[in-house]
């Protein structure tokens, strides 16, 4: 039987990579899509997120708005210099044909999660404010879950929306703060393994050249990420694969070595959204956290090649219109 | 004799205190160090020189921090004027500044005449906190330390929290505050209001036709102007003049008492803010003698007592 | 002609190993040892200071002593859990003979950067109380001093007294600010590379087997620091090379790789005493600073057995 997972996201280029990746799993079955700011205004994120689910009709998904600001710190600027203003790196795509669900994402994750007491497993990859209101709202959700795989977050290497912080985390540190000690299984993927694993313009050429709506999309938003990697990290076509990195570490976790640590998110002055590991426990005792330190980069990007260039079997494929 | 230390980061209304310690019977001025605030050091020290002189005194000027311990310098030209002395120009004083650095010559004179010097301060507090650090024996040699600095349970001027001179270096005013030095707060409110010099002041110290009368409202021209312009108050604040109107005549106090007082040092938005434990409610051994009233027509009178 | 060091120190067990081979080194000149709190209260760590200098002879170097605490927060604990409460390892060495130079350290400094304009290495291996306090009573040190190369921070892994700050810069955040944002040129031998160096028990074995009286004060106080690294670290009797790291690069910087990066000193909250290197500029600009990040582990430490054992 497939897994249930529940994605929360900011799409966002990378994560319609992760989310297109994970539509292609037979492995993964994906229960619903919410939506948050950060890589764009939450209202792009969400046309975004049904444009994803229509791509290749998987419109079955339900998919939720949530939260369009931290739930403290005032919203600063949203990720589009990275992403586009729309989110999808300027392609100003047609709009989607479907609805929202009425619920906001919060209200949404609470209902699926009690509903499939002990299977879902949620995918945060964009900030967290959604997960930390939904855990504020019922915090009966914390044994409910099966597991919380998300992307963000940097413990060795350094951050990139600041020195020490990494761009999710940063966005709503609050948020983050509340998701790091709920005591639920925990998996932190975050830059010091997304940063190592790195898809190249020889990659993509590969992508590209297998043609469906997924690799054809991706063609079309991929230049607007690149362009920012190269201009921050002098990079020269390659990006890091932030998002699609936990759909990876889903499916074969054994691509990742894991450390057990707890970790604090720094909620106040310049280090804001510093995830920090207390290997040692010299802090007060927090919650243990999985957290991938090293990645087989090989493996991981052979994954989500064959995941997103998979033939999808017509039965996977719902009815149009 | 009463024998006085002045650390000061001179521009217009310090001048004034100045002189009115030198102006004072029975005072004796044993030095006076500048420290980087309202201006730059060496213009707070030019501007020292030129008020020790114009008194026709001879006392020797020491050059101190030329920045806050860790926060960057923020120059208040807009209030004292290019100069720091109203865009007076005034000449070059004749004497120049003292070799030997502030800090050095603060803990040697502390260190020869213990318990004997009182000191007051009228700028951010570095020079006194770098004198602790280097020497944390003067916490028993000095008797007494007067600060123009803070403000008690009221707004701010440079901040809605905070005043000017703790603003500039909160690092440096909190080790004043905590070191367990004998201290008095003198906050900026104390110079609002009725404590300005107002027209009629002005008329009256005009009509002196002294020197020091002249000094005094010429050097704050552009006080009064800002003072206008930004507060929207017609008059002169004259918060340094006060504190040494304090140390001078103690009588004019009307109302002090002792607390705990510390300094916000973390907080951007409060940075720098006076915290006065008005109602005892950390049960902390108070650390200041804050001052909340004067009479102020008998501030008055001693200022003008040195202008005549 | 050799070079001229003023050592600024908390000795210290690994302070001792750190002054001894630099004392024996005839490519340095050192022109004095400052001393700070830290690994133990001031005076016991100026009495170490004086100590150090009289084992073989060095009773000419002057010993200033400086900051009994942090400039700006209170001293929570000393470093005497790691070093016993005499900072040697609870050996407690009868009095040395000297006196203290009549200066505080801050002042010594000074004025020994001014009587040597250009010349002077500062290697601070302790909280950098001295330093700030001596750069902020004399700003133009800061253009007078040839360069800093001090032990402390860590850039790219884990801190040692908490889970993000090293000890020295953890004791005293706001010096350590005021020193990394100075402008000088300065070198951060800090935990990346020091706690990649490495002394197991076969090495000190052979370094005590010298019996110089340099080897054989350290065969004394070592037991104490190998407790520590043993009850936190579970190195079973390997201690990490801290302070001595300076001295090895000050004589062999071909040792070590480094990289030119702006660092910033967290002095608030929870992460007081980080540092954190900037390296795409994203906070405001200050001068980067050479950052210790790699490390020619067996080469450093047949450096410091030759400089011990001659």
């Amino acid at each position: 039987m497939p897994r249930k997972i529940l994605i929360d996201c900011d799409p966002g280029i990378d994560d319609a990579m992760a989310i297109l990746a994970a539509l292609h799993s037979p492995e993964l079955e994906v229960v619903g899509i919410t939506t948050v700011f950060g890589n764009a205004d939450v209202e792009n994120c969400s046309l975004n997120a049904l444009r994803l689910v229509e791509l290749e009709g998987n419109d079955q998904i339900p998919v939720a708005r949530g939260c369009q600001r931290a739930l403290v710190v005032p919203l600063e600027s949203v990720g589009t210099h990275v992403h586009g203003l729309d989110g999808m790196g300027n392609t100003n795509l047609p709009l989607p044909h479907g609805q929202l669900d009425g619920r906001h994402a919060a209200e949404f994750i609470i209902e699926m999660v009690q509903t499939y007491p002990g299977e879902i497993t949620l995918l945060p990859i964009g900030p967290l404010s959604n997960i930390g209101l939904a855990l504020r709202l019922e915090p009966g959700i914390v044994p409910l879950v099966k597991e919380v795989v998300l992307m963000g977050g940097n413990i060795y290497a350094p951050g990139n929306i600041s020195p020490l912080a990494e761009a999710n985390i940063y966005h709503d540190p609050h948020a983050a703060d509340l998701v790091f000690r709920a005591g639920w299984p925990l998996t932190m993927v975050g830059l010091d393994v997304t940063t190592k694993t790195v898809i190249t313009p020889a990659f993509l050429e590969r992508l590209y050249a297998v043609h469906n709506p997924v690799t054809r999309l991706l063609e079309r938003i991929q230049p607007c990420y690149q362009q920012f990697h190269q201009e921050v990290f002098g990079m020269d076509g390659s990006f890091h694969v932030h998002d699609p990195s936990v759909v990876a570490y889903l499916l074969q976790p054994d691509l990742y070595r894991i450390q057990q640590m707890p970790v604090y998110v720094e909620t106040e002055g310049r280090g804001l959204g510093q995830t920090v590991a207390d290997g040692r426990r010299q802090w007060a005792e927090r919650p243990l956290i999985n957290i991938p330190l090293e990645v087989d980069e090989a493996g991981v990007l052979e994954l989500l090649f064959e995941l997103l260039t998979r033939p999808v079997s017509p039965s996977d494929v719902g009815t149009p219109g | 004799m009463q024998r006085i230390w002045i650390d000061t980061d001179t521009a217009s209304d310090d001048a004034v205190a100045i002189l009115m310690a030198l102006r004072w019977p029975g005072v004796q001025v044993e030095g006076i160090s500048t420290v980087a605030g309202n201006v730059p050091l060496e213009m707070c020290s030019r501007n020292a020189r030129t008020t020790v002189e114009l008194c026709g005194k001879v006392v020797p000027v020491f050059e101190g921090a030329v920045r806050p311990l860790l926060r960057e310098p923020y120059w208040a030209f807009f209030f004292h004027g290019p100069d720091g002395m109203g865009g007076m120009n005034y000449p070059e004083p004749k004497t120049p500044p003292q070799e030997t650095p502030a800090v050095e010559a603060m803990i040697q004179a502390f260190r020869q005449s213990p318990g004997e010097i009182t000191l007051i301060t009228l700028g951010p507090l570095t020079n006194l906190a770098l004198a602790l650090a280097l020497a944390p024996d003067l916490v028993e040699k000095i008797p007494l330390c007067i600060m123009m600095a803070g403000a008690a349970c009221t707004v701010g001027n440079i901040t809605p929290a905070a005043e000017y001179n703790v603003w500039v270096d909160p690092e440096a005013a909190r080790m004043v505050y905590l070191s367990g030095l004998p201290l008095v707060q003198v906050g900026w409110e104390l110079c609002r209001g009725e404590a300005n010099l107002n027209e009629s002041d002005y008329q009256y110290i005009r009509s002196l036709d002294t020197i020091y009368g002249h000094f005094t409202l010429d050097c704050n021209r552009q006080a009064i102007q800002t003072n206008r312009e930004w507060l929207g108050d017609p008059a002169l604040p004259l918060p340094d003049p006060i504190t040494m109107a304090i140390l001078l005549e103690p009588g004019i106090v009307r109302r002090r008492s002792k607390h705990f007082v510390d300094i916000e040092t973390i907080s951007e938005m409060t940075r720098g803010m006076t915290v006065v434990d008005e109602r005892n409610v950390t049960k902390k051994e108070p650390n200041v003698d804050v001052i909340w009233e004067i009479d102020i027509p008998a501030w008055k009178e001693t200022l003008f007592k040195t202008l005549r | 002609m050799p070079r001229k060091i003023l050592i600024d120190a908390d000795p210290g067990i690994d302070d001792a190993l750190a002054i001894l081979a630099a004392l024996r080194s005839p490519e340095l000149d050192v022109v004095g040892l400052s001393i700070v709190f830290g690994n133990a209260d001031v005076d016991s760590c100026a009495l170490n200071g004086l100590r150090l200098v009289e084992l073989e002879g060095h009773d000419y170097v002057p010993v200033a002593k400086g900051c009994a605490q942090a400039l700006f927060i209170p001293t929570e604990e000393l470093g005497t859990a790691v070093h016993g409460l005499d900072g040697m390892g609870n050996t407690h060495l009868p009095l040395p003979h000297g006196q203290l130079d009549d200066r505080p350290a801050a002042e010594f400094i000074i004025d020994m950067v001014k009587a040597y304009p250009g010349e002077i290495t500062l290697v601070p291996l302790g909280p950098l109380s001295n330093i700030g306090l001596a750069l902020r009573l004399e700003p133009k040190i800061a253009g007078l001093v040839k360069e800093v190369v001090l032990m402390g921070g860590n850039a790219y892994v884990p801190g040692n007294i908490s889970p993000v700050a090293e000890a020295n810069i953890y004791h005293d955040p706001h010096a350590a600010e005021i020193v990394f944002s100075a402008g000088w040129p300065l070198t951060m031998v800090g935990l990346d590379v020091t706690t990649r160096t490495r002394m197991n028990p076969e090495y000190l074995a052979r370094l005590y087997a010298a019996g110089n009286p340099a080897v054989k004060l350290l065969e004394q106080i070592h037991p104490c620091y190998k407790a520590y690294f043993d009850l936190h670290y579970n190195l079973q009797g390997t201690i990490h090379t801290h302070d001595p790291s300076t001295i090895a690069y000050l004589l062999a910087p071909q040792l070590y790789t480094g990289l030119k990066v702006p660092v910033h000193v967290e002095t608030e909250g929870k992460c007081a005493g980080q540092t954190v290197p900037d390296a795409w500029h994203q906070w405001a600009e200050r001068p980067p600073v050479n950052v210790l990040v790699g490390v020619d582990e067996p080469a450093v430490l047949e450096l410091l057995f030759n400089l011990l054992t001659k």
